[in-house]
């Protein structure tokens, strides 16, 4: 009812000490800008990670004979994808999707071997799925129709000493148990920086690889992308009910592999921690800043409370005047916050001197970082809630004060 | 007759410091009719302002009784007090009778803004009551853009724009030059006489006992003297 005069008197004793409240608003500037700032970046790093996980090779969802991504065995494999594919055909949330027959073996050539993650992909499809692809750092890519055309991690092609044209020599058990052997040539290599993949990785095509393994049609996975990660668990659950009674296994990209996951749980709970520090460091200025104020103002709270001002209107003003300094500074916090992100979500922040660290995580050496709506508003909640809190001990002082006590010079 | 707008009995206040017990008020009693104009009188320290902020509710004493308007104020509970002061009490104190960051205007607007009074009807009470006592034209201003005199005025309006039952005022004259001070007890007793509200004015200063319609002297926190001087 009287928020007016209060919003008033807030502002209005603010200002009364500019030197005082600037530096206060300048703390909480720094402090929540930067807090925005960090988080936005944070979130750029890990939307990147995430994104880089799923579509560098995994794809959003994998469609697997029941029990193939626990045993790995060939033997485990789909005979033919008919059924899923007209299904995921008809799914709007599939963005794409291809097949793939995996299987380990060995990779060798002139008298050095390794072992090896042989992978016979569908060469023009793979590229709408993941990003296998972009990696080619040499040579050029698999070639349809050349079923002797083999694609290398850059690290395993260097291992077996093998240019561009070289032969080698692919080695695998096929489902049948007879040891299987077939020579390819190198047509490119890869690199993505995850060093399991450019250490392993061999891609053939999907029917040379089928001929060799004497799979018919068979694949071990139909990998699929979805239109956003939005879209991952609802689908997983709409195809697993389709299949259910197909024998088959419908996995998302973290129950694949929960690192990403995890980190991404890991960065939240981090960020909390962060957020909860700064918030208390920014809540004991604002404490100080008031108690000082209340001090100052001794002889007027009192005539306030003379004149007739309620307990409840006493505590209101101070908690008021605390949400104007906290709001302002929120504000022209999260708008510095903001101005550093929209720079740097344009030009990047190069972290390359650190790169080799995060390759390993999937993050790219140049980070983007995005501000996140709800996150924001998280942040602004939490700082005006704080507002409050840190208000609330000067604000019950105000409204228990004693008006004789507190006019007395 | 008409019944006093106060009444005390046996009004006692000790405080406390170190091992010795002092008596602010030592047993007063204390009545006062509707539109006096009292000056309380006495040395510093004889227990005026103890008295003024015992009937001002801003204070309880230790023993006695009090009845304003016929009601047992000391039966109230706090938030009722301030209520109390709020509807039914005007305060002129010595100094920082003013709210820094408003203007003279809004302070004096503001008990009326408490009660809940409309903004534009409350604003030109303020005004009213500004040019009442001859700051017409200052409302704009704020307290440290006024003079001492000037800001007492100001708290004299503020106090009579509230129409209370009666107005409190300690040592109003305090911190002004005895020009200063006459002038705003011609105004106090002027405001007294036409409006007919009740003033009781704490003061030693002679300038302040001179204008007075009956004069209370205190001493050692008991009353010794009372005189009608009109
Ligand atoms: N809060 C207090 N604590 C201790 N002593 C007090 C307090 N308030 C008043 N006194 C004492 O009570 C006596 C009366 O004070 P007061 O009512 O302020 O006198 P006056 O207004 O006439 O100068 C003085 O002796 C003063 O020291
Ligand atoms: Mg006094």
């Amino acid at each position: 009812m009287n928020t007016v005069i209060y919003l008033r008197l807030g502002v209005g004793n603010l200002w009364l000490h500019p030197t005082r409240t600037g530096l206060t608003l300048l703390a909480l500037v720094i402090g929540i800008g930067a807090l925005g700032f960090l988080s936005a970046m944070m979130n750029g790093m890990m939307t990147n990670m995430k994104s880089n996980f799923v579509l560098n090779e995994m794809g959003h969802l994998q469609i697997h004979a029941k029990g193939f991504e626990q045993q790995r065995k060939i033997e485990l494999h789909l005979n033919n994808t008919e059924t899923i594919d007209a299904m995921l055909a008809q799914t709007p949330a599939v963005r794409a999707w291809s097949h793939r027959l995996r299987v380990s073996g060995m990779a060798s050539a002139a008298g050095s071997s390794a072992t090896a993650l042989i992978s016979g992909i569908e060469a023009e499809q793979e590229s709408r799925v993941s990003r296998l692809r972009e990696f080619l750092v040499q040579g050029a890519w698999l070639r349809p129709t050349q079923l002797r055309d083999a694609v290398l991690g850059k690290v395993l092609a260097e291992r077996l000493r093998l240019d561009i044209g070289d032969k080698l020599v692919l080695m695998a058990v096929a489902p049948d148990g007879d040891v299987m052997s077939e020579v390819f040539r190198l047509r490119g290599t890869i690199a993505s920086g995850a060093m399991e993949m450019d250490n392993t990785t061999v891609l053939i095509n999907l029917k040379a690889a089928q001929a060799w393994m004497n799979l018919g049609a068979g694949v071990t996975d139909v990998v699929i992308r979805c239109r956003s990660f939005a879209d991952v668990n609802p689908l997983a659950q709409q195809l697993r009910q389709q299949l259910d009674g197909h024998d088959v296994e419908v996995l998302r990209w973290m129950d694949i592999d929960p690192m990403a996951e995890q980190w991404t749980r890991f960065n939240d709970a981090y960020s909390w921690v962060i957020m909860a520090v700064v918030m208390i460091v920014i809540l004991a200025e604002v404490l100080n800043t008031m108690l000082m104020s209340m001090h100052d103002r001794l002889h007027e709270l009192g005539l306030m409370a003379a004149l007739g001002t309620s307990q409840g209107a006493m505590f209101a003003m101070v908690i008021w005047e605390t949400l104007v300094l906290v709001t302002l500074g929120g504000v022209l916090g999260f708008a510095l916050g903001y101005a550093f992100t929209a720079w740097y979500a344009v030009h990047g922040i190069d972290l390359s001197r650190y790169a080799e660290a995060f390759s390993f995580m999937y993050i790219e050496p140049v980070v983007y970082p995005a501000m996140e709506w709800q996150q924001t508003l998280h942040m602004m909640g939490a700082a005006l809630s704080g507002a409050c809190l840190a208000g609330m001990y000067p604000a019950w002082q105000a409204s228990r004060l004693d008006p004789v006590q507190a006019m007395r010079e | 007759m008409d019944q006093a707008l106060i009444q005390g009995c046996g009004l006692k206040k000790y405080y406390q410091s170190g091992n010795t017990r002092t008596a602010a008020l030592n047993g007063v009693n204390f009545s006062l009719q509707r539109g006096a104009f009292t000056v309380l009188a006495g040395r510093s320290g004889s227990g005026k302002t103890t008295l003024l902020n015992m009937i001002g509710l801003l204070d309880r004493p230790d023993e006695g009784s009090l009845r304003i308007a016929g009601e047992d104020v000391l039966a109230i509970s706090r938030r009722q007090r301030a209520n109390f002061r709020l509807r039914r009490i005007g305060f002129i104190f010595q100094a920082y009778n003013l709210i820094r960051v408003l203007s003279a205007r809004e302070n004096v607007a503001y008990v009326q803004q408490l009660r809940g009074m409309k903004k534009k009807q409350r604003l030109e009470l303020a005004d009213y009551w500004l040019a009442q006592v001859d700051l017409a034209g200052l409302g704009d201003r704020r307290p440290d853009q006024l003079s001492g005199g000037q800001q007492q005025r100001v708290a004299v309006a503020r106090a009579l724009a509230s129409q209370p039952e009666i107005i409190l005022a300690d040592e109003p004259t305090a911190n002004l030059d005895s020009h200063n001070g006459e002038s705003l007890m011609a105004l106090m007793r002027r405001l007294n006489e036409r409006e007919n509200t009740t003033f009781l004015i704490a003061s030693h200063d002679p300038v302040a006992m001179d204008a007075a319609r009956e004069l209370v002297s205190m001493q050692d926190g008991v009353m010794i003297d009372r005189v009608l001087r009109e």
